[in-house]
């Protein structure tokens, strides 16, 4: 699955002439933490996080006398002077897949999605999470996981798939899943309230419902 | 004049009509069980009964689009089975018993505020709490605990109501009507939504901008028991409703939750249900002027549906 359907679409971006208060001002008004720079042709240039900018900004332990020197020094610092030059994008073409793995990686909130080096997305460990909500159908009105005992017999998950269809018990997931402590598990999301009757059937094929 | 019945049934012989064909878990049988139960309890000459009305238009319109009404009526004209789900079962007659099964909370409120019964038990099918605006789910086709709230509302002025819901499944229905009002509750113990029908009912569901903190979803895991229920009836969901201080309550009972009954993974003895009885009515007396009005909502095992109904109703009778 790709993430150009989860992403946000022609995010809000940064010029690298940008002083850092109106960046600030940018991230804070939106409620974003992640500003992709970009030139005056939308080519990326580097990220600037609310990090960076809380970074960037004197502490508020500083004395009033330093601090609105660094306030002056603040307002004539321009983005490309804190931005994150070396940073990783996904393309419209990466999955999922490719973004956890890389959002996990690199420990951040989230990635720009380029198109020949064109800002075209922002993909963020929230979307992350809704994009799975929705493959898991987590939260999903309607529906029931049910865990089978996975034993290994040859043959089990078309057995199962076969019981559901011939006896028209719709479901939209099935996953196997390997679990060495527990014992092996198949999950089943079943879109039906009908759950006494499947557990039943499946019973009486001989195929065990667990937790 | 004589005090009225201790508490007063609401039922009706045609809930017998709706039809849903073989191999369907919500039957009819259920509630000829529930009553047959009841007639041979020891307590049963002191029970009251009522018949119901159908549901006026108007009320089925403030819990439903008038689109649903439409669509559930056309379907049922014309000859289809079942609607938007192979589990939503439907015949020629579901409409109208559908309407009388709203109806009875109706009555039931009536009866409630004219002061001709005194506890009110709405004995009914088909269910309602899993029904949401615009679509039937799980077996339900009106909310008739949602249809109820807002008549107690709009009719009679009783603003706070709460909706304490034992059924083993969440509501989703009663928490999509008032998850963004302050003027309802929905209180609501199930079986956990990770393994359970319909799939919601987490706990940080607890409600949107006006109506945040309306929700409380109080969900258990597979094999708790009565200790787990109780414990929670006891402890949250009194708290709860002492802070927010109802003018009535409406509970919606079911009995799924039965370790005999394989809809849900939730180990409820029988006698348990006598506790929940007493302690409903007790936080309606305490909180509420004794303004109470049970719904039924599932209940499948037929085995031990009747007796479960019947202890909840001598708890009811416990005062």
């Amino acid at each position: 699955m790709y993430i150009s359907r989860f992403m946000a679409k022609e995010p809000l971006t940064a010029t690298a002439d940008m002083k850092l208060p109106e960046a600030r001002r940018l991230l804070n008004e939106n409620r974003f933490r992640h500003l992709p720079v970009v030139d005056g042709q939308g080519q990326m240039l580097g990220m600037i996080t609310d990090r960076d900018l809380r970074s960037a900004y004197p502490s508020s332990v500083l004395s009033e006398g330093e601090r609105i020197a660094a306030y002056e020094r603040i307002k004539n610092t321009t983005v490309a002077d804190i931005m994150s030059v070396d940073c990783v994008g996904l393309t419209p073409q990466s999955t999922l897949d490719d973004a956890l793995l890389l959002l996990d990686r690199m420990k951040v909130g989230a990635l720009p999605v380029l198109d020949e080096g064109q800002v075209v997305g922002i993909f963020s460990s929230r979307d992350l999470l809704t994009a799975y909500k929705e493959l898991f159908g987590v939260g999903e009105k309607g529906s029931v996981l049910l865990g089978i005992e996975d034993d290994g017999e040859k043959g089990l998950l078309t057995r199962i798939v076969n019981l559901l269809e011939q006896h028209d018990i719709p479901f939209t997931r099935l996953l196997r899943f390997r679990d060495v402590e527990n014992g092996d598990r198949i999950y089943l999301r079943l879109n039906t309230y009908k759950i006494a009757s499947v557990i039943n059937l499946l019973r009486e094929a001989g195929i065990r419902p667990a937790l | 004049m004589p005090l009225p019945p201790k508490l007063t049934l609401i039922s009706d012989s045609r809930f017998l009509d709706h039809d849903t064909g073989i191999d369907h878990p919500e039957l009819p049988a259920r509630l000829q069980l529930i009553l047959n139960n009841l007639e041979q309890s020891e307590y049963y000459s002191s029970l009251g009964f009522h018949g119901t009305r159908p549901a006026e238009r108007k009320w089925l319109i403030a819990a439903h689009d008038e689109g649903w009404l439409f669509r559930f009526e056309e379907a049922v004209l014309s000859g289809k089975t079942s609607v938007d789900h192979s589990d939503n079962q439907i015949c020629y007659e579901s409409y109208d018993v559908a309407t009388l099964s709203a109806g009875a909370g109706l009555t039931g409120v009536d009866l409630l505020e004219q002061g001709t019964a005194r506890q009110v038990f709405c004995l009914v099918r088909p269910p309602g709490h899993h029904a949401e605006r615009n679509r039937p789910f799980g077996f339900c086709f009106f909310n008739n605990c949602v249809v109820a709230a807002r008549y107690w509302q709009q009719q009679y002025g009783r603003q706070r109501i709460l909706v304490f819901d034992f059924d083993a499944h969440h509501g989703n229905g009663i928490q999509s009507a008032f998850e963004r009002e302050a003027d309802t509750l929905y209180i609501s113990i199930h079986e956990h939504p990770s393994f359970s029908y319909p799939g919601t009912g987490y706990k940080d569901e607890t409600g949107f901008e006006e109506g945040r903190g309306s929700i409380l979803n109080l969900p258990l895991s597979p094999g708790a028991g009565d200790e787990q229920l109780l414990a929670l009836l006891h402890g949250p969901v009194e708290e709860k409703i002492a802070q927010w201080q109802p003018d009535a309550m409406i509970v919606a009972a079911g009995f799924d939750g039965h370790r005999a009954d394989e809809m849900s993974g939730l180990l409820y003895s029988t006698g348990v249900y006598e506790k929940v009885g007493q302690g409903v009515r007790a936080l309606s007396n305490k909180y509420c002027g004794g303004r109470l009005l049970s719904m039924l909502e599932g209940g499948y095992e037929l085995t031990v549906l009747g007796e479960s109904v019947e202890a909840y109703v001598r708890g009811l009778l416990a005062e």
